[in-house]
This record gives structure tokens, sequence and C-alpha cells, in this order.
């Protein structure tokens, strides 16, 4: 016992020597979590707008400028010729386009429902539909305040069925309340793997670890020795990302902490065992490096953090499955959104349990196997 | 003599440019020697571009395909089954009829059966004749904002469908969308380029960070440094490999795209390549700083992939649109290579833009590649003096 604490002194000597994994470890994430937050927003505004008025009524000047008035469109300029739009969208100056037609606000005002033609770069599909919402909305006021104002006798449409909706769970539609804890769960994944696929990587480019299974260590020992540093680190690491989540990023937690503690450490079996079964694979630290890297990329990819699992083809589908990440980005979502407690949770704790016996287990192994 | 005074009476002999020349070419082929060696190596370098490509291309998409609705019909009236029918008639949803309370409905989204529930009221469809309209109820798990709002907005569409059919009233205005360069609005247009953006800077960084930290780490870097070889030299030897095999990764993967992922080649091919060969060579610039900053080959390789993944990732345009990020951020988004090659790669694929399309995007990417080798250059000669 007492060689694995001297064992566990000495790694942590060797991370606090070495600045960048520091960093790393603690400075990187945070940086994330702050880029996270500010980038990841669902609302697309100044959506670059180009006003074709062929009409140049009243009207039409009012329809554009309700356009301008929200912070979901930018004008970026007026013109009367359609056909410049498309080389205006190659060149990226402008990403839709309103075209008011000749006659638009006589036709309007005599109830023959004109046309207006929006054009829209569909590149980005996601914002293009997004816009042409927004802009159906701007629309529909626009005609109610109109039907309102000027054309007081004409009657609106009556709405017979109003929906009543009640958005569960996260009523702001907040991105970030559903982004962040996705977040925390993929450094918890990245960090740990790395980290401990290269600390044992690197022993065994520069020869040390032969050194050490010549010392009186127990190959049990060398391997609590090595994994105890890395479990500290990473469950501080757990501590303070999801810290700095709630206090400065106001992340809300709706279920337990204590239980978001307990299956953290849980999976920390699963990406530690991963880092030492990279390690066993590989020969050197920049080997391991690209193994680990893929498989941190297969599993982002897999575990629903940005592409909802939903969304994907039948077999991908059935992929995800294989991925440890996927049970608890979809348990520290629920426990953070939801308010999920133990048995609820079941269904993805107990795979996530299976998954790091497994690969823990199995890694120690082939590890013990290699040392002969 | 100290280990100054060395280099200078080395590094400042006059030569002629013949000389250097060849110097370059013998680095060239030392380092083409060291990749071609290193088979598992070269193999991750190839592969692992496509293999990315690939995966992400597969599973990128960002259209929800299907929704899982409950509908709680507590009415039971012509009324209520022709709304329900309204929404099984939809492509989005797929409609379960539930029955018990709004409790269940609580279950059932912690255990992610459900994504909506659409909850009719006893009477519903009486009160239109006397308040002039009926209420119904739909809960949203909400918890993915984004599926959330789809579900909210179609839900909507389809209420409103009806309505208008109930009132038959006609619209004021005949509103017609058009959606240009991509009207299926298919991920995948949007999405495969802007993996292309990402795998490219990536594997250029990754490549020539490795290289310099690799001699320092081996002690080689000495061994240069006794040879006549100048810095410059030594980076132009050093990127003009790494150049070559970034450049076939890129052919590959366009390829890839257009080939795998039917993406549309609308513009000039050759542009699209010289561009993209501009991009590359920051990459592979800032990959050589890096190296030079970096002590060992671990570090060189996490600081290019922090440097280069993430800023490509969140802050150039490849999924979150720039315009609606925080004034900080979209200032930080300027000095990220793939926020211009995206404009590039896009335009010219998707858009048959030319080049007097994509002039100012083109020349910004130059200027930083110079910059970049500039830097390189000046921060390779002080680390090989000290």
């Amino acid at each position: 016992m007492r060689a694995v604490g001297f064992l566990v002194r000495k790694e942590f000597q060797q991370i606090r020597r070495d600045r960048p994994v520091l960093g790393i470890i603690f400075v990187v994430p945070l940086l994330q979590l702050l880029i996270f937050a500010n980038v990841l927003t669902t609302e697309t505004k100044h959506v670059k707008l180009a006003v074709v008025d062929l009409d140049r009524s009243r009207l039409s000047r009012a329809l554009a400028t309700a356009f301008s008035n929200t912070d979901r469109f930018r004008v970026v300029g007026f013109t009367t010729d359609v056909a410049a739009i498309p080389s205006e969208m190659r060149a990226w100056r402008v990403q839709a386009a309103l075209v008011i037609p000749p006659g638009f606000q006589s036709k309007l005002v005599r109830g023959e429902s004109p046309a207006l033609q929006c054009l829209v770069d569909g590149v980005d599909g996601n914002t293009a539909a997004v816009a042409l919402g927004y802009a159906e909305g701007i629309l529909s006021q626009f005609l109610t305040e109109y039907a309102r104002r000027e054309a007081a006798n004409a009657e609106l449409p009556a709405q017979p069925i109003r929906l009543e909706e009640r958005m569960l769970y996260n009523p702001d539609l907040s991105s970030r309340q559903y982004m962040i804890p996705g977040l925390v769960v993929a450094l918890l994944t990245i960090i740990p793997m790395l980290l401990t696929a290269l600390s044992f990587t690197r022993e065994r480019e520069m020869g040390t670890l032969e050194q050490l299974l010549v010392t009186p260590l127990r190959k049990h020992e060398l391997l609590a020795g090595k994994l105890i540093p890395y479990l500290i680190l990473s469950y501080a690491e757990l501590a303070v990302v999801t810290t700095a989540a709630i206090v400065v990023f106001r992340i809300h937690v709706e279920g337990s902490l204590v239980l978001l503690a307990g299956l953290g450490l849980l999976y920390l079996f699963t990406t530690l065992g991963l880092g030492l079964f990279v390690s066993t694979v590989t020969e050197s630290q920049q080997q391991a490096m690209f193994v680990a890297y893929f498989l941190i990329v297969f599993m982002l990819l897999m575990s629903g953090f940005f592409i909802p699992i939903p969304n994907m083809p039948l077999l991908l589908k059935k992929l995800t499955y294989l991925d440890p990440m996927r049970y608890f980005m979809a348990i520290v979502r629920d426990v953070f959104q939801k308010g999920s407690s133990l048995p609820s949770l079941l269904p993805d704790v107990l795979p996530m349990t299976a998954f790091g016996l497994a690969i823990f287990s199995l890694s120690v192994l082939k590890f013990r196997k290699q040392l002969g | 003599m100290s280990p100054r005074a060395l280099n200078s009476l080395f590094l400042h002999r006059p030569g002629t440019l013949q000389a250097s020349l060849r110097r370059i070419r013998a680095l060239a082929q030392k380092e083409l020697y060291h990749i071609l060696r290193d088979f598992r190596t070269l193999a991750i370098v190839i592969l692992m571009p496509i293999v990315q490509l690939v995966m992400f291309g597969y599973a990128l998409n960002l259209e929800i395909q299907r929704v899982d609705l409950g509908v709680l019909d507590y009415a039971r009236t012509p009324l209520s089954r022709q709304l329900i029918s309204c929404f099984e008639g939809s492509r989005l949803f797929r409609v379960f009829s539930m029955d018990g309370s709004a409790e269940e409905a609580d279950r059932l989204f912690r255990l992610r059966r459900l994504q909506a529930v659409l909850v009719i009221p006893p009477r519903f469809g009486e009160e239109v004749e006397r308040r002039g309209f009926s209420t119904v109820q739909l809960l949203v798990d909400a918890s993915d904002p984004n599926a959330g709002t789809l579900i909210r907005d179609y839900s909507r569409r389809v209420v409103a469908g009806l309505a208008s059919e109930k009132t038959g009233s006609q619209p004021l205005l005949d509103f017609r969308p058009t959606i240009l360069f991509n009207p299926d609005l298919k991920s995948a247009y949007f999405f495969v380029p802007g993996i292309i953006a990402l795998v490219l800077v990536m594997i250029s960084a990754l490549l020539t960070s490795i290289t310099v930290a690799r001699e320092r780490e081996m002690g080689t870097l000495e061994a240069l440094l006794a040879t006549p070889v100048r810095p410059h030299e030594i980076v132009v030897g050093k990127v003009l490999p790494y150049a070559a095999l970034a450049l076939v990764d890129a052919v590959f993967v366009l390829a890839v795209g257009v080939l795998l992922y039917r993406v549309p080649l609308r513009g000039d091919p050759l542009l699209l390549l010289l561009l993209t060969a501009i991009y590359l060579a920051t990459g592979l610039n800032l990959g050589l700083i890096l190296s030079t900053v970096a002590r060992t080959q671990q570090v060189a390789m996490i600081m290019a992939m922090v440097t280069t993944l993430l800023p490509t990732l969140l802050l150039s345009g490849l999924i979150f649109p720039i315009a609606s990020m925080p004034g900080w951020l979209q200032a930080l988004s300027y000095l990220v290579p793939a926020r211009y090659y995206l404009l590039i790669v896009r335009g010219i694929l998707l858009k048959g833009s030319a080049w007097a399309h994509l002039v100012q995007p083109s020349l910004v990417l130059l200027g930083m590649s110079l910059l970049l080798l500039a830097v390189s250059a000046r921060r390779f000669r002080t680390t090989l003096e000290v």
C-alpha cells in the first residue's frame, strides 16, 4: 500500500512539473465552456436580407421596415434588379431577398392576394428554414396590423382551434441548458482517456516502465499507482467544470448532484479503462494520440451530443448502443434537465456499468499480460 | 566557442541560390523518407480524413425525421378525430393513442418513449360555437430546444391548416418562398464541405507540428544545426513534403465528398484546388509555429488539436452561424482560417462561385498564410540559436 502511495506521489509530481498538461486539464475545459456557452444558440440572427422593391409604394416600404425592425434580419441593400441576387449570394453578401412585385399595394388593398416572393440561400439549410419561419411570422404580424389599421372592415381570418404549448424541462428553449451538460460529459471522456493513454505510452517509450517492473512493486500496485492520480484529477475536473457550469453559466440543475457525482465516478472507469486500452495497442505517444483521437471522435459522434440519435439512419442508431458515452450523456442531461432519479435512469445506468466493468477489466488483463 | 558563434559561422556563410535549393531538396527528401518509412502513421494520415468525412457525412443529419407523439383524446368527437388524423397525415409525427393521465406523459418523457403529447380536452369543439375558439394542449419535451422548436412550429402549422380548412378563408398574401442552390435543404450539402475544411486544417497542422518537436526530442535538431542549412531552408524543406501529402489528402477528401455524398461541384475545380492549397499552407505553417513552441511531440500534437479542432468547429461558421454570435466571438472568428475557406469551398461547390465572387476571402487567406510563414521562419531562427 505504501508503494502505491509513492507511485501516486511520483505521478503527481510529474504532472505538476508539466505545466501544459495542467493547463490542458483545467484551463482548456473552462475556455471551452466559455466559448460553447456563447456560440451555442438555436436563434438565427442578422440574416443578410436584400429588399427588391418593385412597387415603391407606401405599403411596400412599410413591409421593408417591418423586416428591418427585427434583429432576425439585417437589411443589407435595396435594389430593383432581381437578376443580381444569385450573384450576390455567390459572393456571400446576401442570404435572402424579399421581392415585392409591382402593384403590390393596389392588389393588397383590393384583396387580390398579391404574390410575394422570398429568395433564400439554401446552402445552410437550417438557417434557411429558420429564416423563412421568421419571415412568415413578420408577414403575418404585418398583415394583422394592416388589417386592423387600414382595413377595419376586412375581417381577419378567424382561428377556431388554438394550440396551447407547454415546453417541458426547458421552458426558455435555451440551448445552453442542453449543450453544457453534454460538454461536461465530453470533457470527462476526452481528458481522462488522453492523459491515461499518454502517461502509459510515455513510460513505455522511455523505457521507464521496465524500470518500474524491476522494483519490488507488484503489477496491480503499479497499475493502481498510475491510475489513481488520473482518477483523482479527472474527478477534480468534473467538480470544477460542473461548478463553473452552475455558478458562472447559470445552468439549472433539476436533479441530485450527489447522484451525478456517483454516476460520474462509475463512468470514469470506462474512460480510464479506454485510456489504458489505447496504451496497450500502441507503441508510441504519437500513435496513442491518433488512436485516442479516433475513438473520441467516434464516441462523440455516436453519443447524441450534437447529432440527435433519433435523426440517424437505422444502422447508426444501432451502433450508438456500443458507445458508452451515449448512456452517460443521457444520464447527465436527464439529471440536469428532467431531475430524473436513479430508478428511471436504470435503463442507461445498467449498460453503462456493464461497459465500464468490461472495458476496465479487459484492459487491465491485457496490460498485465503485456508486462509478462 | 559559444553555440551562437558557431551558428553564425555556418548559417551566414554566403551561398548561391542553387546551393540553397539543393539543401532544400535534400531536406525535403529526408523528410519524405521519414514519412514513407513510418507506414502506420502514413496510413493514419491518409485514411483518417476520409474515414472521418464518411462518418460525419453519414451521421451529421440535423433534420429531425420522426417525432413520437402521444395523444390523450378526452373528447372523442368528430372534430378531435379529425385533428388527430391531421397529425397522422403529416410527415413528421408518428401518433400513439394513450389513455390515462398527463402524469403518464411525464413518465414516458423521462423514458424517452415520447417527444410530445397532444391533450384534447373533454368537450373539445363545443366551445367553438360559444367562444369562437377551442383549445388543445401540446406538451413538448423541450430538453433538446432544437427538436422542441421544430415540434412546436410543425404542430402550429397542422392546427392552422385544419383551422383554415374549417373557416375556408382566403389568405391576404400569396407568400412564395424560393430556395436557391439547395432546394431540398440537404444537411449533407452544408456539412460535407465543412468537414472537409475541418479535416484539412487539422491534418496539415498535426503533420508539421510533430516534425520539429520530434527532431528536438530525438536530439537531431542539434545535428541539423551543425550543418550549413539555413533556418528558412529548413522551414521550406520541411513544409514541402507535407504540403504534397496534405494536397493528396485534400483531393481524396474532395473526391469522397463529391462522389459519395453527391455534393455538386458547380464551380471551377482548378480554382478550388488552388485556393485549397493556400488554405493547407495556413495549416502547415501554423503547425510549424506550434512545433517551435512545444518541447515534446505530445504537447505539439495537443496544441495542434486545440488550435485547429475547436476554433474550426465552433467559430468558423461550420455549424453555428457567425452572425448569431456575440460580438467578441465574431471578432475572434476573423482569426480562424476556416472562416474564409468555408466561403470558398461552399461557394465553389454549391453555388458555382467564380474568382470574382471570392477575391476577398482568398486574399485574406493568402495574407494569413504568408504571415504565418514569416512568423514560423523567424521563430525558427530563434529556436535554432537558443
